[in-house]
């Protein structure tokens, strides 16, 4: 993905845990920035609207809350960055924002999670496959 | 190599040659001082001190009484050997491995190869170490130039006639003429002539010959006469006609044939099935049980990814010595056809149809609930491990049945006292015994590794056999006293010709089939024959004679376990069935709005009824205890992952109990283990035989009569006893061409 490259430039290294900080909040803004674009150029007017896809973003941040080595973080924001700009650059397709970040993690069939409430950790585990 | 090193040579190679023609002597010896090795030899060897050597592979000598000791010398270093061992085993016992082709520890010794050659001080030419016994003070020299040139000689002449084919020869990698024609072997060859070859011979459908490559060590002949007990191999011709084969166009009858293909030093006879499968530095070995049998084999699965690729024996002189019967080496294909691999349920259309773990549970524990506690029967298959059916048992039971059993144990069978259905003069043991009388129990298809004991013991003492039975085949003399029952009582009464041998027996032993288990008199039976041992004196402090051949890898834990069907009929009435990998419990009886629950790793007989299936694991795939016919509790480990969404036999029980509502208090197999510390403490002592405490001679009275009918055949075709066995296309083809002939 060279035209990715091209476009992204890799900023020096953060100096300190405050200037990842606030390397990542700005990053976040601009996210937020283009998710107006980003319900263009996909058509995701009828599934899903911003603030859930804001929530989606922030989501993906709060996932990585617990680092505080600043070089993690440069490199977790380079890769947020690259995904950013394939996701604007039109370089994915529907489904994969579908995907990814409105239906989420949780799969598309999704358990409402009363059958297996109350059965232990075993059961579970049963469930979901044979080595635990 | 280092420069001095180099220059020596050069200096030596001066010294040894005539300096006249120091060019034109063309050799295929490479180094230099093998040219005139008594040369070579008698410059004076410094005595070194001699570190502290180690056995080869961990070889131990057990001096019975030390006058008959003698000592040897080993390239210097001194060893005490018992008389008469071989200048071989000296030098094994002395850490030093003699290179060697006919000679095998358990085979008698041929001579043949010559490989074994080793120099002995003033013996003037070099001895076949392998066939010459060790004498008091001998100095046996193993690295000395003329035994090296000795050895490069033999190897040039082996090699002579052996094909050059290597890269398309399944022995490849694991062959000891590769090995040691490149450990002693020459560098060059000077053979130019045309190799023999010979015609390849058909030994039916488990051993591939290609006989060009026969080295003629006729290790394979005497397995075959010597262990196996059928003259079906044999030597043929003589020089370079020479050939090893059946003499007449026939296939070779014997259920440890098998082992031949392990015994070859080349790759003359190889695997059938497992040709150009695979190589056999891709293979992962995982040392395990084998379970097709009560035996208890030890095996090593190789497994490539998720696959089987062959099984092999595993040494354990106490079990299977160092052999594996056919079935148990060839059934793994099995493993790999009919597996069940996702929770089914039968619809109204009489089909299968694949549902999620959740509902096949859900649908189970709801058709449990729906019936009385007496109606809900379990019975576990003859592949169980203790493990899961102590759950099956503990789950059952917590449901309010206690009708729990493994199939082939019979009603009302006596598990309280181990010594009524273990083999409790243990299966090594079985060699001390003199007089065998075999009850009902043909040991050759029911247990093949037990016979190869007893022919052992035949063949070294010429132990008595005396069979009470079917007509059936032997490999080895014996004399068939009689099919039925009638004849062990005229035993029991001292009126049988045969009594006077069991009581002149030093060490008697009587065996008694487990398909008796299945009879109605069976108690009668057992009396009649405890009748007999306390005549024979088969039971003393100093040996057990009195043995129960078991016929299931699960029976024994089984027993010790209490699985032992309560009352005759509760098939009959029964609801629910739980059928735990049995396929061969009768269900004719079975109402016809029973519902079935078959869990189990094979689409086998118990499928055809069954209402729910549930996949489970093959003992290839899952860790589980299995006690064998003495009573040796062992372990068999993962090889390969189980199939599809099978789960392991336990964890779908303790699942299953809690979506019933009568969850088992174990989540690991930790746990489990802990469970059956308290009801049978013996399965957890891992390789360890466990004989039984109590003699025969607590058991109650019996005054049932015996029935006239004659015993019956326990396994009717030894290819095929099990879901697996029977899965395998191998074993079929065995069964098709070997069984009836
Ligand atoms: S076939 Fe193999 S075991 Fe038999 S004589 Fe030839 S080399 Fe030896
Ligand atoms: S091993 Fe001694 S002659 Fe073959």
């Amino acid at each position: 993905m060279s035209f990715t490259l091209r476009s992204v430039k890799v900023p020096p290294n953060s100096v300190s845990l405050e200037e990842a900080r606030s390397r990542t909040f700005e990053f976040f803004r601009s996210a937020c920035r283009s998710i107006p674009t980003i319900m263009e150029i996909y058509n995701l007017y009828d599934i899903v609207n911003p603030s859930q896809l804001r929530s989606a973003i922030a989501s993906q941040f709060r996932k990585n809350a617990h680092i505080t080595n600043p070089k993690v973080i440069d490199m977790l924001l380079f890769k947020g960055m690259e995904e950013l700009n394939n996701i604007t650059e039109h370089a994915k397709q529907r489904h994969h924002i579908i995907g990814q970040y409105v239906v989420g993690n949780q799969g598309l069939v999704q358990d409402s999670g009363s059958k297996d409430q109350g059965s232990s950790e075993f059961l579970k585990n049963f469930y979901s496959g044979n080595y635990f | 190599m280092g420069l001095g090193l180099l220059a020596s040579r050069a200096l030596r190679s001066t010294r040894a040659f005539s300096p006249l023609n120091p060019r034109n002597v063309r050799t295929i010896v490479s180094t230099p001082e093998l040219q005139k090795p008594e040369a070579a030899a008698a410059v004076a060897q410094p005595e070194a001190d001699l570190p502290k050597r180690t056995p080869v592979a961990g070889a131990r000598v057990h001096l019975p009484n030390p006058e008959d000791a003698i000592e040897v010398f080993v390239d210097g270093y001194p060893v005490k050997i018992p008389k008469g061992m071989t200048v071989l085993q000296a030098c094994e016992l002395a850490g030093v491995d003699i290179p060697r082709f006919c000679y095998h520890n358990r085979l008698s010794i041929a001579g043949n190869c010559r490989m074994c050659l080793v120099e002995v001080e003033k013996s003037p030419k070099p001895v076949a170490s392998c066939a010459m016994p060790a004498l008091p003070g001998m100095k046996i020299k193993t690295d000395t130039p003329l035994a090296k040139k000795a050895r490069e000689g033999v190897m040039e002449f082996l090699l002579m006639n052996h094909p050059l084919d290597c890269p398309i020869c399944d022995q490849g990698g694991e062959c000891d003429l590769q090995d040691q024609s490149m450990a002693f072997g020459s560098d060059r060859g000077r053979f130019t002539e045309m190799k023999r070859s010979v015609v390849d011979k058909n030994l039916g459908p488990l051993v591939k010959t290609v006989m060009t490559r026969c080295i003629q060590c006729t290790r394979c002949v005497r397995f075959a006469t010597e262990v196996a007990g059928v003259q079906d191999l044999g030597m043929l011709g003589r020089g370079s006609g020479e050939e090893i084969g059946t003499y007449v166009e026939k296939l070779m009858t014997s259920e440890l044939s098998g082992n031949v293909i392990d015994i070859c030093p080349v790759g003359a006879l190889t695997s059938k099935p497992f040709a150009f499968k695979a190589r056999n530095w891709e293979l992962k070995g995982t040392e395990t049980i084998d379970v097709t049998d009560a035996v208890g084999s030890n095996i090593r699965i190789d497994s490539r990814g998720p696959e089987v690729m062959r099984i092999l024996p595993r040494l354990n002189e106490d079990i299977n010595e160092e052999w594996i019967s056919d079935k148990t080496r060839f059934c793994y294909d099995g493993l790999k056809r009919q597996r069940l691999n996702d929770p089914m349920i039968r619809g109204a259309d009489g089909r299968f149809k694949a549902v999620s773990w959740r509902d096949a549970l859900a649908v189970v524990a709801e058709a449990m609930h729906q019936v009385k506690p007496e109606e809900i029967v379990g019975v576990a298959g003859k592949l169980s491990d203790a493990e899961s059916m102590m759950s099956l048992k503990d789950f059952l039971n917590r449901m309010g049945s206690n009708n729990v059993w493994c199939e082939g144990n019979g009603v009302h069978t006596n598990a309280d006292l181990r010594s009524s259905y273990l083999l409790n003069s243990s299966i090594s043991g079985l060699e001390n015994a003199d007089v065998f009388l075999l009850v009902g129990t043909q040991p050759r298809v029911e247990a093949a590794m037990v016979n190869a004991r007893i022919q052992k013991a035949v063949r070294a003492t010429h132990a008595k056999v005396g069979y009470v039975g079917p007509a059936s085949e032997f490999n080895y003399d014996h004399q068939h006293l009689g099919t039925g029952p009638e004849t062990l009582k005229e035993i029991a009464e001292g009126r049988h010709p045969f009594c006077s041998a069991l009581k002149n027996a030093k060490n008697p032993a009587i065996i008694v089939g487990a398909g008796i288990f299945e009879r109605n008199d069976k108690d009668a039976v057992f009396s009649v024959v405890e009748a007999i041992a306390k005549q024979g004196n088969v039971i003393r402090p100093d040996w057990n004679g009195f043995n129960v051949l078991l016929l299931n890898a699960a029976q024994a834990a089984s027993l010790d376990l209490g699985l032992v069907p309560e009352s005759d009929n509760s098939i009959e009435s029964a609801k629910v069935v739980y059928l735990m990998g049995a396929d061969d419990v009768n269900l004719e009886t079975l109402p016809n709005d029973a519902f079935v629950v078959y869990q189990g790793h094979h689409g086998d007989r118990g499928v055809y009824r069954a209402n729910v299936i549930l996949p489970a694991a093959a003992f290839s795939e899952k860790e589980g205890t299995y006690e064998n016919t003495e009573g040796c509790a062992q372990q068999t480990l993962p090889a390969v992952p189980t199939v599809g969404d099978a789960r392991d036999d336990w964890k779908i029980i303790r699942a299953l109990s809690e979506v019933a509502g009568a969850r088992l208090p174990y989540d690991t197999l930790g746990a489990i283990r802990s469970r059956m510390r308290i009801v049978a403490p013996n399965l957890l002592h891992m390789d360890e035989r466990e004989p039984a405490t109590f003699s025969a001679s607590l058991k109650p009275e019996c005054n049932e009569k015996m029935s006239t009918s004659p015993f019956g055949t326990a396994v009717e075709n030894f290819y095929m006893t099990d879901a697996i066995t029977r899965a395998s296309k191998i074993m079929a083809q065995c069964s098709a061409l070997l069984s009836k002939q």
